[in-house]
């Protein structure tokens, strides 16, 4: 490997870690600088590369202000290398993102077709997770729960069963489980989730395991314990400003001290609830003698 | 701190959201439509299979625009969490049972009536 490429590498693996971090402006700083070389250099190839990693990272921010069009260039350029299964696979995110289900689940094929052919194992088992979630977003949670399992079993078919990667795709199908109430199978592998975010630093990836546990324990009763995630998830949710989060968490929050006979402090949480939508002034009122347990999906 | 009761919650099903549809006179691609699922997941929907975010449902129940007498499937609805909460119990009792508790209920009433609305009864008894 080129001094060049050493240098840009070490720049997208402290960029990576950056990610896990939740420090989203330093990866997109960092990848920025890699770009600038990489066009300085006239390296096509690494050009690419960075191209691609810099949309993630927009995309992980949920923004798309990138142009979707030069990722599907890369595609049609690279039909038998690495940056264009990546392509494939950001492709994949982006129409994810945008509520484009059929064309996520197309160019997440394609991802995972050119990555079990050339032999890309980390974009093979991203790309079952992503398929896995497209099907989560629809429901179909025993389809999903399988492409999970895919997802998990080729990192550790490599020996990784402990990095962040490892821990998302148990988190993703702990949450099958608990939905398909086999909450039993589900919550250790959430809570593994959980054990190996916490050892990476990976603060910002901890909402949602805090959530599908609040979830799962609302779901069996299990209120102190539900209380307990529920307010994590909600400080996370908080924290890094995301909105599905914070609504989940108060619903659920809501619930569990419903549940407990603590109606001013569900209250709160309806109250906190509604407040996101202030053209249906009688929501409050449904939320506290509706539960809407059987048919939520935290995921849709 | 509450440590109230916890009122009993209607739970919000598949099924219960086919009925309110009928009801409403809408077909599943009316219905589809007004709350941006695809026609056959809310088919799935009320089969119970298919699950949706809050955003969607809180769309469901606007559309509905449910009273809660209607939800509760009851033609007048109780109007505290403690009301609800006594019918839905009186409603798990045998015959029997629920019998009973209606004439307990008529003697609670009949004691907290004033004394001079009491019906009349054998001198012996009043004295």
């Amino acid at each position: 490997m080129s001094d060049r490429r050493k240098h840009l590498e070490f720049l997208r693996k402290t960029a990576k870690d950056a990610i896990w971090a939740g420090d989203y402006e330093r990866a997109l700083t960092l990848y920025d600088d890699g770009l600038g070389l990489a066009r300085g250099w006239k390296d096509r190839d690494l050009e690419d590369l960075f191209t691609c990693n810099r949309a993630t990272t927009l995309l992980e921010m949920d923004r798309q202000d990138f142009d979707l069009s030069r990722l599907k260039e890369i595609l049609l350029r690279n039909p038998t290398n690495f940056n264009g299964a990546l392509a494939a696979h950001t492709c994949a995110r982006a129409h994810e993102l945008r509520g484009e289900p059929a064309r996520a689940r197309f160019y997440a094929q394609t991802a995972l077709q050119k990555s079990r052919d050339l032999g890309f194992d980390d974009i093979l088992a991203s790309s079952y997770n992503v398929l896995g979630n497209l099907e989560l977003r629809e429901s179909r949670f025993e389809e999903a729960r399988d492409l999970f399992e895919e997802a998990l079993g080729h990192l550790q078919s490599r020996g990784d069963e402990t990095s962040c990667l490892a821990a998302q795709y148990a988190d993703n199908l702990g949450y099958c489980h608990i939905a398909l109430d086999h909450v039993e199978t589900g919550l250790p592998l959430v809570r593994r989730a959980v054990d190996l975010f916490e050892h990476h630093g990976a603060r910002q990836a901890l909402d949602y395991p805090c959530l599908d546990i609040c979830f799962a324990s609302v779901k069996t009763k299990q209120l102190e314990e539900a209380e307990v995630w529920g307010v994590q998830a909600l400080a996370l949710g908080k924290e890094f400003a995301r909105n599905d989060v914070v609504k989940n968490s108060h619903y659920l929050l809501a619930e569990t001290y419903s549940e407990m006979g603590k109606e001013p402090e569900a209250d709160e949480h309806y109250e906190a609830l509604a407040d996101f939508y202030p053209n249906f002034p009688a929501l409050k009122n449904y939320l506290r003698q509706i539960s809407l347990m059987d048919v939520i999906n935290l995921r849709a | 701190m509450s440590s109230s009761q916890s009122p009993r919650k209607v739970h919000l099903v598949g099924s219960r959201i086919r009925e309110l549809r009928k009801g409403r006179r809408l077909t599943q691609t009316e219905l589809s439509e007004m709350i941006g699922v695809a026609q056959s997941d809310l088919s799935r929907m009320e089969q119970g299979e298919y699950k949706v975010g809050l955003d969607t449902l809180f769309k469901i129940l606007q559309v509905f625009d449910l009273k809660m007498a209607e939800f509760f499937g009851e033609t007048e609805s109780p109007t505290t969490p403690e009301a609800r909460s006594l019918v839905a119990d009186f409603q798990t009792l045998s015959e029997e049972a629920q019998r009973e508790v209606r004439d307990f209920v008529r003697f609670k009433k009949l004691q907290e009536q004033p004394e001079d609305s009491m019906p009349e009864g054998p001198e012996d008894e009043k004295a």
